[in-house]
């Protein structure tokens, strides 16, 4: 464990120095986030100047969700993000050789290399929006203390279904399209279950548990007698976990090696 | 004269038919990329709506009932198609790659390839969007408009389109500059899904919004052309000629930064 800090640390460091040696993008980068919140936030708010309630929820508590999910979002592009991109290059130009022949765990290697700095500094801003709106809908301090583990909860399972999906471009020519279909499935996860009716609602809670990932905590600090959601929640990770391993291996003994 | 100009349309012919092979190579990557991204956007906004309107079916906002709302997005999603499609990936993967070395030397221009690329990708596009529109109809969702009205939003989102191509080159070219266009395109997306109606329909905006978004080009771009298929057409005249105005603006851009971009190129990998 120590010995992945330190790997870590100079992941970090190394995404720090390149990322800030191209200060415009960097810049652009934080603008980019910035629109993206405020457009998010704004549509919202436009449709609850009209409508007291969707589905079961007013304005404060959906915008509480938002919040969470746009946090989840914050969170994945600083940690994560780059890394699915650069994987389905590594993939097509034989890069990812270099990768897997370190001595360490090729999933950390592959998806947890790159660090988007940048993200750090909206950090804030979706921070300030989740605490807002935690205060407009009155949660207790023990639900404050719960946050934290949720947020780690509902990354976790996010990335543990992306890098599964990801883990499909080893069979493919041109991984790049993956991107995008994970890029909808956050769209998908951005909106609380209840929006969604019917064979799709209880396929994306099940089969493909992506509105578990902010609804199920969001359900739960809202309502404690949602445990059975978290619970689902915590099974998916593990099951999801185990299976990742098992297609992730499958996928490097697919891999033929581009550049060799 | 005419022998020069033969050659001329036989070159865009032919760049046409080698995009057109290039953009349908990998076609599921081109679902994935290009039209996975606008159903998505639709099916989230359906069951949106849907969820909205179940408290009261009989409920009217802003003028808008749900099968009307339902209107406008599925319109959204067809103009979204036609009009906002194309994003100028190659474009300034050619400039940061050093790919441009060889359109400096063939005899044809950069812009033409990539004037011919579009012409390529909007016949997919338009070809998607008729099949997209048909069954649609056929399903119920949507009741087609008149021969008129409908020739009327064809043209105007055709022209849209011509906008929105200028407006991507912008943004490809300034990777003579720039290490990552890919940002300025997906925050350019970003601000006009929101400021053109293409999330929510602009009635639903503060008037005071509204008001001012009226002398900038984002509205044309998504809300008056579905306004123009809904059958409620308004600021036909004055959408087209701000379009027209803020086309002429950013080709004359693309003009001026790829004549003073050349001259910073170094032809990496060269």
């Amino acid at each position: 464990m120590k010995h992945y800090l330190s790997v870590y640390k100079k992941f970090v460091s190394t995404s720090i120095s390149v990322e800030t040696s191209f200060r415009t993008s960097f810049i652009l980068l934080i603008i980019m986030d910035l629109f993206f919140f405020l457009s998010t936030v704004a549509s919202v708010t436009f449709i609850y100047d009209h409508v007291s309630m969707i589905g079961p929820w007013q304005k404060d508590q959906l915008l509480f969700f938002l919040s969470f999910m746009l946090m989840i979002d914050n969170l994945h592009m600083m940690i994560f993000s780059q890394s699915f991109w650069e994987f389905s290059n590594h993939l097509k130009t034989g890069q990812l050789d270099y990768i897997i022949l370190k001595p360490m765990s090729t999933i950390f290697s592959v998806f947890f290399r790159h660090f988007r700095a940048s993200s750090l500094f909206n950090t804030p801003l979706f921070l300030g929006s989740l605490i807002y709106y935690g205060l407009k809908v009155d949660l207790a301090p023990t639900q404050w203390c719960l946050i934290p583990f949720l947020l780690i909860l509902g990354l976790s399972l996010l990335v543990v279904i992306e890098f599964i999906l990801s883990t499909s471009m080893f069979w493919l020519t041109d991984g790049i399209g993956i991107n995008f279909l994970r890029m909808q499935m956050q769209q998908l996860a951005r909106w609380p279950s209840f929006i969604y009716q019917g064979v799709i609602r209880k396929v994306l809670m099940t089969a493909l548990p992506i509105l578990l990932i902010g609804s199920a905590p969001v359900n739960f600090l809202f309502d404690s007698s949602h445990w059975p959601l978290l619970a689902g929640m915590i099974l998916c990770l593990v099951v999801f976990s185990i299976l990742l391993n098992f297609v992730w291996s499958r996928g490097l003994k697919r891999y033929d090696s581009a550049s060799s | 004269m005419t022998e020069a100009l033969e050659r001329n349309i036989q070159k865009w012919w032919i760049t046409i038919k080698v995009s057109w092979v290039k953009h349908t190579a990998y076609r599921m990557n081109f679902f994935l990329q290009m039209i996975g991204p606008a159903l998505v956007f639709f099916f989230v906004k359906y069951n949106l709506w849907s969820s909205i309107y179940s408290a009261d079916k009989s409920m009217i906002i802003k003028g808008f009932n749900f099968e009307q709302m339902i209107n406008y997005h599925t319109w959204a999603f067809i103009v979204g198609m036609v009009a906002q499609g194309h994003g100028s990936w190659n474009l300034s993967d050619d400039i940061r790659m050093g790919r441009i070395s060889s359109y400096l030397i063939y005899p044809f221009n950069f812009w033409e390839f990539h004037t011919a690329s579009w012409l390529s990708f909007q016949c997919i596009q338009i070809g998607i969007a008729s099949f997209t529109l048909v069954c649609v109809a056929a399903a119920g969702v949507l009741q087609l408009p008149s021969l008129e009205v409908m020739t009327m939003g064809v043209a105007y989102t055709l022209f849209i389109s011509l906008f929105w191509f200028t407006m991507q080159y912008f943004t490809g070219v300034l990777a003579f500059w720039l290490e990552e266009t890919w940002i300025l395109r997906v925050m350019l997306n970003i601000i006009t899904y929101f400021l053109s109606g293409a999330i929510i329909p602009l009635d639903l905006y503060p008037k005071w919004i509204v008001d001012i978004l009226n002398y900038t080009p984002f509205p044309y771009l998504t809300y008056y052309p579905i306004k123009i298929f809904m059958g409620q057409g308004s600021h036909i005249t004055q959408g087209f000629f701000i379009i027209l105005f803020w086309t002429i603006v950013f080709a004359f851009l693309n003009h001026r930064i790829w004549k003073k971009g050349i001259r910073l190129y170094t032809a990496a990998g060269m």
